[in-house]
C-alpha cells in the first residue's frame, strides 16, 4: 500500500517467524512492487489529469461544438436557428471570396514560411562566426522576435506610412516613386516584412542546432578541399535537418492564424476586417468577417472545420515527403 | 599545420582575411540596423508632433523630442488600469499554466501508464492545433456560461496546462537521475512530494523559462482579450490598438507610438534579463 513497505521488510512483523523461506522472502518482496506498478499508474493519471481534463473541456468540446454548429444556420441572436446538414459546406465550396482567401493564405504561408527559414538560417551562420560582441548581436537581431505583435504592427505601420513613413523617404531620396504600401497590392509585402522581422527566433533554435554540430566533420571537410557553400549544404543543412523540419511546421501554423493583417489595416470598426485591404485578406480575416462582422456561426464554423482538416493534410504531407530527406543524428551512446 | 599551409603565400591571405572580416562586419551591422529600424522609427514616432508625423515628404527627425507625449499617453486613456488588467491575467495565467505544466510534464517524464504514448501523441498532435481554430468556438461556449468580461478564462487556460510548455518540462525532467526520486521512495515520500520538494526546487530554470514565455504570450495577445474582455477590462493590447482616438474617432498617432513603446519596453526588459534562460528553453522545445 505505502512505499514504506520496501525497504524495513526485515523489520515487520513477519508474522512470528523466526527464519522466513525463500518462497516467503520472495512474494514478501513482490507484493509492494504489485502494489508500485498501480500506484505509479495512477499517479500517472493524477499528474496528467489537469492537461486531459483541460484538453477535453477547451479543445475537443469546442471542437465539436463547432462541427455541430457547421450543420445549422446558428446566429446567436435569430431564435429560429435550423439544421442545414452540409450546407454551409455547400455554400463554402461555392463562394469565391473563400477560395481566394485560401489561396492568399497559402501563397502567405509557402512564402513566408521558406524566407523567414533561409533569413533565420543566413543569421545563424552569421552569427556563429568568430566575431567580436557576437553576444550582442545575437540579441539585438533576436530582439524583434519578442515584441509583441501589436507593437510590430504599429512599428510597420508607421514606417511604411505612404506620406511620413521612412521607407518612402528613402526611396524618394534614392530616386524611386513613393509607393502605396499598406494598400493592395503592396501591403503583402509589408506583411511578409513582419515575418521576416521575427526571423531571430530561427536563427536562435538554428544556432543551438549549428553548436552541436561536430568540429570534426568541419575540419574533414576543410581537408578535403570542400568550399564553404559545399560544406554548408552537405553538412550543415542535413544536421540541422530536423530543427528545419520543426521550424517548417510550427511556421507554418503560426501564418495561418497571424492577425497581423488586422493589426496593419486602418482602425476600422472593433472586429477591424472591413478596413483589411484585399492582398491581405487572408483565409483566417475572411473566417473573422463571418464570425463577428456577420455573426455567421454555423458558416464561420464550416469554414474553421475545413482549415483544421487542411491543416492536418498539410502536416501529414510536409512529414511525409521529409521522412527520408531528414537526417537524426541518433547518438548510440545517448539511447535508453 | 596551418602555419606550413599559409606560409607561401602569408601577405595575401592576410590582405584577403582582413577585407573578408570587414565585409563581415560590414554585413553584419547593417543587418542589425536594419532590424533594429522599425523599433527605432516608432520611437522617434512618438517623439514627434501630429503634424510631424502627418507630412507629407517625411519629417525625419522631430524638431523638438515631443517628451510630454509618453505623459500625455497615461491620461489619454486610463493607461495604468489597462496596464494593470494585463499584468493581473499575464501574472495569473503564467503562474497557473507554469505549475500545472510542470506538474503534468513531471507525469509524462517520470511516470507510466498504459495509455502513456497516446497520450503524448495527442499532447505533441495537439501543439500543430492553431489555437484560433478552437478559441473562436470556445469563445462562444464562454458566452454562454457566462465567462465573458470575466478573467475565468485564463485562470481556465492556466489550469490546464500548455502542450508546449508541458513538453518543455518533460524534456528536462526526464533527463534528471533516476537516484532522486529511489532515494525519496525508499524514504517513505509520495510521488506528490516528490515532485513538490525535489524536483521543482531542481527546476528554477525551466520554471523561469515557461513563466517567461507564458509572461510574453499574454501580455503580447491581442485576439482573446479583443473577443473576451469589455472596453474597461481589457488588456494594455487592445487599448494600445484601439483606444487612442479624439472624440471625433480619429486615431492620435504620436500618442498611440509613444504608448505602445511603454507597452513592448517591459518585455523587452524581462528578455535582456532573463535572456540565458529563455533562449535555452526556447531551445531545448525546439530541437528535440
Amino acid at each position: 500500500m505505502t512505499v514504506d513497505q520496501i525497504s524495513p521488510v526485515a523489520d515487520r512483523p513477519g508474522g512470528g517467524r523466526a527464519a522466513p523461506s525463500d518462497a516467503g522472502r520472495a512474494s514478501a518482496a513482490r507484493r509492494p512492487r504489485v502494489s508500485m506498478t498501480a500506484r505509479r499508474h495512477r499517479a500517472f493519471y493524477l499528474f496528467t489529469s489537469p492537461w486531459i481534463i483541460g484538453f477535453l473541456l477547451l479543445t475537443v468540446a469546442p471542437m465539436v461544438y463547432a462541427l455541430w454548429l457547421s450543420f445549422t444556420t446558428f446566429d446567436g441572436i435569430s431564435p429560429n436557428w435550423k439544421y442545414v446538414g452540409l450546407g454551409n459546406y455547400r455554400e463554402l465550396l461555392n463562394d469565391p471570396v473563400t477560395w481566394d482567401a485560401l489561396g492568399r493564405a497559402g501563397l502567405f504561408a509557402i512564402t513566408s514560411v521558406p524566407l523567414s527559414i533561409i533569413a533565420g538560417l543566413a543569421l545563424a551562420v552569421l552569427v556563429n562566426r568568430p566575431v567580436k560582441a557576437r553576444g550582442l548581436f545575437r540579441t539585438l537581431l533576436y530582439l524583434p522576435a519578442v515584441v509583441p505583435p501589436v507593437g510590430a504592427g504599429l512599428a510597420f505601420k508607421l514606417l511604411f506610412d505612404p506620406n511620413s513613413g521612412a521607407t518612402n523617404g528613402v526611396m524618394t531620396f534614392l530616386g524611386f516613386e513613393a509607393i502605396g504600401w499598406l494598400a493592395d497590392p503592396y501591403v503583402r509585402y509589408v506583411l511578409l516584412m513582419t515575418v521576416l522581422w521575427g526571423a531571430g527566433n530561427v536563427m536562435i533554435i538554428s544556432l543551438a542546432g549549428l553548436q552541436d554540430v561536430p568540429r570534426e566533420l568541419h575540419e574533414a571537410a576543410r581537408i578535403d578541399g570542400a568550399s564553404a557553400w559545399r560544406t554548408f549544404r552537405s553538412i550543415t543543412v542535413p544536421l540541422l535537418s530536423p530543427v528545419l523540419l520543426f521550424q517548417t511546421v510550427t511556421g507554418m501554423i503560426a501564418s495561418v492564424q497571424t492577425i497581423m493583417p488586422l493589426l496593419l489595416a486602418p482602425l476600422g470598426d472593433t472586429s477591424g476586417v472591413t478596413t483589411v485591404p484585399q492582398s491581405n485578406y487572408l483565409y483566417m480575416m475572411h473566417v473573422f468577417a463571418q464570425y463577428f462582422a456577420l455573426g455567421r456561426y454555423g458558416y464561420a464554423s464550416a469554414l474553421l472545420w475545413v482549415l483544421f482538416v487542411l491543416i492536418l493534410i498539410a502536416t501529414g504531407l510536409i512529414f511525409k515527403f521529409t521522412s527520408g530527406v531528414v537526417f537524426y543524428n541518433v547518438d548510440p551512446e545517448a539511447k535508453k | 599545420m596551418t602555419a606550413t599551409t599559409a606560409a607561401p603565400a602569408d601577405i595575401p591571405v592576410r590582405v584577403r582575411v582582413r577585407t573578408k572580416r570587414l565585409v563581415l562586419y560590414t554585413v553584419l551591422v547593417s543587418v542589425t540596423g536594419l532590424f533594429l529600424g522599425p523599433f527605432g522609427w516608432l520611437v522617434l514616432s512618438g517623439l514627434k508632433t501630429q503634424g510631424e508625423l502627418a507630412a507629407s515628404p517625411v519629417h525625419w527627425l522631430p524638431d523638438t523630442f515631443q517628451w510630454h507625449n509618453f505623459a500625455d499617453a497615461f491620461t489619454q486613456i486610463d493607461f495604468l488600469g489597462y496596464a494593470r488588467n494585463s499584468l493581473i491575467i499575464a501574472l495569473l495565467y503564467a503562474t497557473l499554466v507554469t505549475l500545472s505544466s510542470a506538474w503534468v510534464g513531471f507525469g509524462f517524464a517520470r511516470l507510466d501508464a498504459p495509455g502513456k504514448k497516446v497520450l503524448f501523441g495527442i499532447l505533441l498532435a495537439s501543439m500543430m492545433l492553431p489555437q484560433m481554430v478552437t478559441l473562436l468556438p470556445t469563445y462562444l461556449i464562454f458566452a454562454k456560461v457566462g465567462m465573458v468580461d470575466t478573467y475565468w478564462p485564463w485562470v481556465l487556460w492556466g489550469l490546464s496546462a500548455a502542450p508546449y510548455l508541458v513538453f518543455l518540462f518533460r524534456q528536462f525532467f526526464a533527463g534528471m537521475p533516476r537516484e532522486l526520486e529511489e532515494a525519496a521512495i525508499v524514504d517513505g515520500c509520495g510521488y506528490t512530494s516528490i515532485f513538490w520538494r525535489i524536483f521543482l526546487p531542481q527546476s528554477w530554470s525551466v520554471l523561469s523559462a515557461s513563466f517567461i514565455i507564458a509572461f510574453t504570450w499574454t501580455w503580447g495577445d491581442y485576439i482573446a482579450p479583443q473577443l473576451l474582455l469589455s472596453t474597461d477590462r481589457t488588456t494594455l493590447a487592445v487599448a494600445v490598438m484601439t483606444a487612442y482616438v479624439n472624440d471625433g474617432g480619429t486615431p492620435v498617432p504620436e500618442l498611440q507610438a509613444a504608448a505602445s513603446v511603454m507597452y513592448v519596453v517591459p518585455i523587452l526588459l524581462i528578455f535582456l534579463i532573463a535572456q540565458r534562460g529563455f533562449v535555452a528553453g526556447m531551445s531545448t522545445s525546439g530541437l528535440k
